[in-house]
């Protein structure tokens, strides 16, 4: 598929007229191609029934629609085996399944989890549980000034605190910042560190490997990919994840049941207990096909330049303030800024009069926020369907709401 | 431009210059709100004479234009009202104050000085006297 005529994929951006949508939230979800609205609806006109259980030929054709998404996964990511491939409702749910497994079974009292500033609430929240419940103690790498993670910092925090546990984000929800994840791993592994990274913000932007950067861990979501809402993935070594107990019990997740005990189903099902959704599987594996049909370095490269673009068009706006890095090189298609004296929701609301989508607000990252003392920001959060006069309009748009509340 | 739009030039005007912005000494009452969407939070201080009359009013705080207009204008309207009037009032009151055209997303904004004055009327409100 070519990259410059992606957009007309997408039907949500087929009305016309004299304010056409400008979408900039796609950090925090994407738009989504007719052909994984058709496969969806499909599915459910033509092959609907429950998957595994069934004998009959339709179960069996959705059991197999189901599994083959699973391969695909495998491939995408280049997992060695299919059952390290975990299907959940989102990234947030695949953290949430490693947290609190790793804490049940791995952490002591005491032990240091190490995580960075820039992470989503997604990855703090859930550990400031656990460690309230199994006394860790969390540590928090310190960013830069123009938001990146300095690898000495780092290198030394985990010589320092000895952390059992490294979680960091692939890529900066708010920041655009592409972290060093491959090195950071290494080092963490040196110590014996278990290591996930958390790919939300990078799945549907750079090409995913396992094995580049050396993940024990990675979670991602559906819906930021140009999937379906309420599928994610959660890989996991299947060392790890053999050892790691289920985090929902239930039906399909066992292997026998009695009244004294059950045993559980071997991986990857043991992670899988309920019916599964088999239609937002079927519509993931569509979103994966339509991203390789693009190419992720196609698309790199394409967002790359759009990036650059948009860093040298926001300069022109007067009294903004941009976080995070300066250049393309390491950065994602994701720019936060304040304009003084403008709330951030103010912002966005004027915006929004004009077609044009931001998010406003600290993004699901408050530490981060803390950071550059400020409580909100404005977020644009472009992909590859974005285009450079739409920048143009939020820039000439911008400005004019900055002449407005002079 | 609409005359209800709520970025209209004399809101504006309001958040470039908030009436009653500040803090007092010795308020009879004082609440705070913090704005669950963006964090933003209002402190609203009253000073009320012996016949519940409200004689002072002050807010602070960090907030948006809408927020920050919408109690520049309450409290304006406050000044003067006795503390039984202000019980009676609703959100229909700031509505009517602002004269805008709000959405959903950013009622709460608009609503934030009423959230607030509720607290001070409500029965669990820091009565701070200094009689």
């Amino acid at each position: 598929m070519n990259i410059n005529t992606v957009r007309k994929e997408f039907p949500i951006f087929q009305k016309r007229g004299a304010k056409p949508l400008a979408y900039f939230d796609n950090a925090a979800t994407t738009q989504k191609p007719k052909a994984i609205i058709d496969a969806m609806d499909k599915f459910y006109r033509v092959g609907n029934a429950p998957v595994h259980r069934g004998v009959y030929a339709l179960a069996e054709s959705a059991t197999e629609k189901y599994e083959n998404v699973r391969d695909h996964v495998k491939d995408f990511i280049r997992a060695k085996h299919r059952e390290e491939i975990i299907f959940t409702s989102g990234a947030t749910a695949s953290i949430n399944m490693v947290v609190s497994g790793l804490a049940e079974t791995f952490l002591r009292e005491g032990d240091h989890i190490l995580l960075s500033d820039m992470e989503h609430h997604a990855m703090i929240v859930p550990w400031q549980a656990a460690a309230k419940r199994k006394k860790l103690k969390l540590n928090f790498i310190p960013l830069t000034k123009d938001g990146r993670i300095d690898l000495d910092v780092f290198k030394k925090m985990l010589a320092k605190h000895k952390p059992k546990f490294v979680g960091v984000t692939h890529v900066s929800n708010v920041l655009g910042t592409v972290n060093p994840v491959r090195e950071m791993a290494a080092a963490a592994h040196k110590i014996g560190a278990i290591v996930l990274v958390d790919a939300a913000q990078s799945a549907a932007h750079l090409p995913i490997d396992v094995r580049k950067p050396d993940c024990d861990f990675l979670a991602f979501s559906g819906h930021k990919m140009y999937g379906p809402n309420g599928i994610g993935i959660l890989y996991g070594k299947r060392k790890l994840l053999e050892k790691l107990p289920p985090l929902m019990y239930g039906g399909h997740m066992i292997e026998q049941v009695t009244r004294e005990k059950t045993t559980y189903a071997p991986l990857p099902d043991k992670f899988e207990g309920g019916t599964p959704p088999v239609a937002e599987v079927i519509g993931l594996g569509v979103a994966i096909s339509f991203l390789q049909s693009v190419g992720l370095k196609t698309i790199q490269k394409h967002e790359e330049k759009l990036t650059a673009y948009a860093l040298r068009a926001l300069k022109d706006v007067p009294n903004i303030s941009l976080l995070g890095p300066t250049t393309a090189k390491g950065r994602a298609p994701v720019f936060s800024f304040t304009i003084a004296g403008i709330h951030p929701h103010d912002i966005a609301t004027l915006l929004d009069r004009e077609g044009i989508a931001v998010r406003a607000g600290h993004h699901c990252a408050q530490i981060l926020h803390e950071n550059f003392s400020l409580d909100a920001s404005v977020r644009v959060s472009l992909c590859f369907y974005n285009t450079v006069s739409e920048i143009d309009r939020l820039v000439s748009a911008l400005s004019a709401i900055v002449k407005k509340f002079q | 431009m609409n005359e209800n739009d709520i970025y209209r030039e004399e809101i504006l005007e309001h958040y470039r210059h908030p009436q009653n912005f500040g803090t007092m000494k010795n308020p009879t009452y004082e609440a705070e709100a913090i704005h669950p969407l963006c964090g933003d939070s209002i402190l609203l201080q009253l000073k009320v004479n012996p016949k519940g009359v409200v004689t002072q009013v002050r807010f602070s705080g960090s907030g948006c234009a809408i927020s920050t207009a919408s109690s520049s204008i309450f409290t304006e309207w406050m000044l003067g009202k006795t503390v039984k009037k202000l019980k009676t009032v609703g959100t229909g009151q700031i509505q009517k104050l602002m004269r805008a055209q709000i959405g959903p997303a950013r009622l709460p904004c608009m609503l934030l000085s009423h959230v607030v004055l509720q607290k001070i009327l409500s029965a669990d409100a820091s009565f701070v006297s200094r009689d």
